[in-house]
């Protein structure tokens, strides 16, 4: 294992030693390598977005923090601890500092919103049932919630149902708090709603957040770093700052929401046609 | 070459398969023994009790009706032949022997499969494709034990129970063909049929049902857990958690009878 590197910039509040650390991630599906020696470092307290087009692995990237999937070579450290090669039972002890809201929302279906986010409660504690409902009631009226415990995720909009997700994942006050895409999808009004529910719980809680987004307007306003992803490759890392005064063609690209044929040219144009 | 190439791919791909399998029954009876619902939590408990319902329950009605209609039909194709031979109230064997050693349990399990195989493969897929399975593995709990393990608890307890009812209506339904050719009372039937069968044509069935109930669980969730390509990946794993199922159980009952055939008479 070689010592974590210190970044050249960071916000200034973060601690000294990473709470997550990735090391050279590579990630293929048979012969597509999806991600390609990635490395990268989230401080404590920090928020760190990941910005990338669609299928640039971003959502591949955050399942291997999770430690849902095995990386194909690499090491990912949660807190100094190998997940990526510790057993099924270490990286358990590990879920238990982590909530993630998937992109898909991915609430139990068979489930109220109540008993979605009591879940994690009643598995993983022994509180009384009183105690369990009344945090359950708790979280879901911080996400603006409070009213819907008794209705099933069918029974909600979108927007719904990603804060649902975000309280079930928040259930049992993580540490670490991951976000795959928590606005697609939505109209602008619920997209900036959730987007000012991130703000509050990292304000209110000091959670270390990671989110996944493609939708730069959001990606600015909650992230202390940024981190750009393309071809599976990180093609800078730095504060918001940094970021938008990068000159780096390819996130002047992205940041400028320049199609893909203006920036290669013509001939990259017919090959991408030809391709297909 | 093309065709031994074939042939190894397909071989490697089956080993693959039972491989799969074995590893989650190992996992699954691990993760049982943890959450047995006696000692385990009141969730599990829930949920086995749910499936115990809808599993066994509720498959009550279509069992029986089925297995009666065999018994019927096993009644009235012996006894074509066997009244040549002047024989007929071997018919009374013939159903009891057959339904409890053969019928009842493949029966049993084929409706099963039917009905809960698919539901299972179904309702575990659908988790895949929406992302639920790797939400509780985000929530550090074990699918295995979260998913497989009720459904499992509540197959070994109710597929015995309708094996069970699936070997009374069939022997039932045989009976009425005995009392309408040979004027025997039901009284006289059921004495017949007991005297005809041993308690090891019933444990013998028994322990049968046991081996299928396993198979249509395992291969269910199995195919439900390694859905790929979305919704129509749902549908795909359905079909073949059915035929392999199936497959699988006839397999079973071969080798279950065969050994019996050998080493228990
Ligand atoms: N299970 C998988 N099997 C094969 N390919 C996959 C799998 N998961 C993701 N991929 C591929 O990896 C690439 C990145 O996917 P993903 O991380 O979901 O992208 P993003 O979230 O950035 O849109 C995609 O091209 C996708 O086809
Ligand atoms: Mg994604």
């Amino acid at each position: 294992m070689s010592e974590p590197k210190l970044p050249s910039s960071r916000a200034h509040w973060a601690s000294d030693a990473p709470i997550i650390s990735v090391r050279d991630l590579v990630v293929r599906y048979g012969d597509k390598t999806v991600l390609d020696g990635i490395n990268l470092d989230i401080f404590t307290g920090e928020t760190m977005v990941i910005m990338g087009g669609s299928g640039s692995g971003k959502s591949t990237l955050l399942r291997r923090i999770m430690g849902i999937d095995r990386p194909t070579s690499g090491h990912v450290f949660i807190k100094n601890v190998d997940i990526s090669c510790a057993t099924e039972e270490e990286v358990n002890d590990i879920r238990r500092i982590m909530g993630i809201s998937f992109q898909s929302a991915a609430l139990f279906n068979s489930m109220t919103l109540a008993d979605n986010v009591a879940l994690p409660l009643r598995e993983h504690t022994n509180l009384a049932e009183s105690t369990i409902r009344l945090m359950t009631r708790m979280k879901l009226s911080q996400v603006g919630l409070g009213d819907a415990e008794n209705l099933y995720p069918a029974q909600l909009s979108g927007g719904m149902r990603k804060r649902a997700s975000v309280a079930r994942a928040i259930a049992m006050d993580p540490e670490i708090l991951l976000f795959d895409e928590p606005s697609a999808g939505l109209d602008p009004i619920i997209a900036a709603e959730i987007d000012s529910l991130i703000l509050q719980l990292k304000s209110a809680f000091k959670m270390t957040i990671v989110v996944v987004t493609h939708e730069l307007a959001s990606a600015f306003l909650i992230a202390d770093r940024m981190c750009m992803l393309r071809h599976g490759k990180i093609l800078a890392v730095g504060t918001t700052e940094e970021i938008r005064q990068s000159t780096h063609p390819r996130i002047r690209q992205f940041l400028d929401r320049v199609p893909d044929q203006a920036a290669g040219g013509q001939d990259d144009y017919l090959q991408t046609l030809t391709k297909i | 070459m093309s065709l031994l190439a074939s042939v190894g791919r397909g071989t490697i791909q089956r080993a693959e398969y039972i491989g799969g399998l074995t590893i989650q029954f190992y996992r699954g009876a691990a993760a049982a023994w943890r959450a047995n619902p006696l000692t385990g939590s009141r969730l599990r408990w829930a949920s086995t009790i749910q499936h115990m319902a809808v599993v066994g329950v509720n498959a009550l009605p279509v069992v029986c009706l089925i297995a009666a209609c065999t018994g019927l039909i096993m009644a009235l194709q012996g006894g074509a032949e066997l009244r040549q031979l002047g024989a007929i109230q071997l018919v009374i064997n013939l159903v009891a022997v057959s339904m409890t050693r053969e019928l009842g349990p493949l029966i049993t399990a084929i409706v099963v499969v039917g009905r809960s195989g698919s539901a299972f493969s179904a309702e575990i897929g659908t988790m895949v494709v929406t992302e639920e399975v790797d939400a509780l593995r985000s929530m550090a709990l074990d699918p295995i034990e979260f998913l497989l393990v009720p459904k499992y608890i509540a197959m070994l307890l109710m597929l015995p129970c309708l094996t069970i009812a699936a070997n009374t209506a069939g022997i039932l339904a045989g009976g009425i063909y005995i009392y309408f050719t040979l004027d025997m009372g039901f009284a006289l039937y059921i004495r017949a049929m007991l005297e005809a069968l041993l308690l090891r044509d019933i444990v013998s069935g028994l322990i049968k049902s046991i081996a299928f109930g396993t198979i249509i669980v395992h291969v269910g969730c199995y195919e439900g857990f390694h859905v790929t390509g979305g919704p129509v990946g749902v549908g795909r794993s359905t079909t073949a958690a059915v035929v392999k199922s199936i497959f699988l159980i006839i397999l079973a009952d071969l080798l279950f009878t065969a050994f019996f055939y050998f080493f228990w008479r």
